[in-house]
């Protein structure tokens, strides 16, 4: 088991990513805050030691994604919970931003993902494929239908 | 587009609420955490000790070998692995009384025997020309046969007969209600006069059996021609350093008569 300072760290390191992993699977704030509670909890307890920064982020944002899915996968949460998140998030957003911000969460669920750790977070197709457990050309071809969907969307070009 | 993407997401940031709600809920699994590992730590570490404990109680208290003493008191010594004195037996009467008499427990055996024979009982009996025998009983050969010149040691000049015995005698002689030495004598004894019983020769000093034995058989008692002990003669300071000589006397049968 992790010290509490060791994870107080992480929690001041990984707190946004979690929040954006949150913000583009989960629709409420009840939700976000059991995946928080879930995901540090999780790194509490998990005592075998990160390689290096980059494998403990992908450690993180693995566990925030299958804690995600999990969350979804439940009967009463997917048809109950309210669809407060892009409302609370748009009150403070611009214009630009908050049709962006719509037009991810628009995106069926499976290229949400692949989106965001690819133009946020950074990651390269067989990096998300590792942290995904997907084939890379699973991903290279979500890359690509994701990008059309924006486009379609937002119009403009998409960076590949 | 990916600009676009980078400003909308970074935008989102964790809420102060969120991380406090989170290191909350860390806090709390870590006590729990805490608390229920704390019990079994405490246990196996309790448990451990025990274990230590009744280890080492049961290495220091076991006796290894025994050191019997006849006179007439009959005493048996238990000697533990460390060469200390853990038990103290009386096998007749004046055995029991000369038991509380001496304090020997915990003592180094040879330091022990060296007590006995300077008790003021001892020294009566042997001044009256008493013979003492002192036995050591034990299965290990090498080890017996350092104890015997320990013990030996500690009789230097006397009129004593040292000797090594066989651990199964000796429960032999215990269901006779007699130690070892003189269950010897009274096997002698009753060799030349079947009447006698272990009840009688329990009463009798060991002088009184070896002069019988040898009225019976026609010899003279080897004892009778050593000299009476003094006081002086018992426990020489020799005895510790021969505890740690390895010596080829004192197996099975063999013995050692200070007296010769």
């Amino acid at each position: 088991m992790r010290s509490e300072q060791e994870v107080n760290r992480a929690i001041e390191q990984y707190a946004d990513t979690v929040r954006r992993i949150c913000f583009v699977h989960l629709k409420n704030r009840a939700d976000t805050e059991d995946i928080f509670q879930t995901v540090f909890v999780k790194y509490l307890l998990y005592s075998q030691p990160f390689a290096s920064a980059e494998h403990e982020r992908a450690w993180i944002i693995r566990v925030t994604l299958n804690a995600c899915k999990d969350l979804l996968k439940s009967f009463f949460r997917s048809r109950m919970v309210p669809l407060e998140e892009l409302s609370d998030r748009a009150a403070s957003a611009d214009r630009e931003q908050r049709e962006v911000l719509q037009a991810v969460l628009a995106l069926p669920e499976p290229y949400r993902d692949v989106i965001y750790l690819h133009y946020y977070e950074g990651y390269t197709a067989p990096e998300i494929a590792g942290i995904l457990g997907k084939n890379v050309n699973t991903v290279y071809t979500r890359l690509t239908r994701a990008r059309g969907l924006l486009r379609q969307a937002l119009g403009g070009e998409v960076d590949a | 587009m990916r600009e676009q993407l980078q400003a909308a997401l970074g935008g989102i940031h964790a809420e102060p609420e969120l991380k406090a709600a989170a290191r909350a809920a860390v806090a709390r699994r870590a006590r729990r955490h805490g608390l229920a590992a704390r019990p079994l730590r405490l246990a196996l570490a309790a448990a451990a000790c025990v274990a230590v404990i009744l280890g080492g109680q049961w290495l220091y208290f076991t006796p290894t070998e025994h050191i019997s003493i006849d006179i007439n008191p009959s005493l048996e010594l238990g000697i533990n692995r460390f060469d200390r004195v853990v038990s103290v037996q009386g096998w007749n009467e004046d055995g029991a009384a000369l038991a509380e008499e001496v304090s020997v427990e915990n003592l180094p055996y040879t330091q022990a025997v060296q007590t006995i024979l300077a008790s003021d009982t001892v020294q009566t009996l042997l001044a009256d020309d008493g013979v003492v025998e002192i036995g050591v009983i034990g299965e290990d050969d090498a080890r017996c046969a350092r104890m015997l010149a320990g013990v030996q040691a500690c009789t230097d000049e006397t009129n004593a007969h040292c000797y090594r015995a066989d651990p199964h005698e000796v429960e032999q002689a215990h269901d006779c209600g007699l130690s070892y030495g003189k269950y010897q004598a009274y096997q002698e004894l009753a060799a030349l006069d079947p009447t006698v019983t272990p009840e009688e020769v329990q009463g009798m000093t060991m002088r009184q059996i070896r002069d019988r034995i040898a009225a019976l058989s026609g010899t003279a008692s080897p004892e009778t021609a050593a000299p009476a002990a003094s006081g002086g003669a018992w426990g020489s300071a020799d005895c510790e350093a021969a505890q740690n000589q390895e010596t080829e006397k004192g197996h099975h049968g063999e013995g050692h008569h200070g007296g010769d």
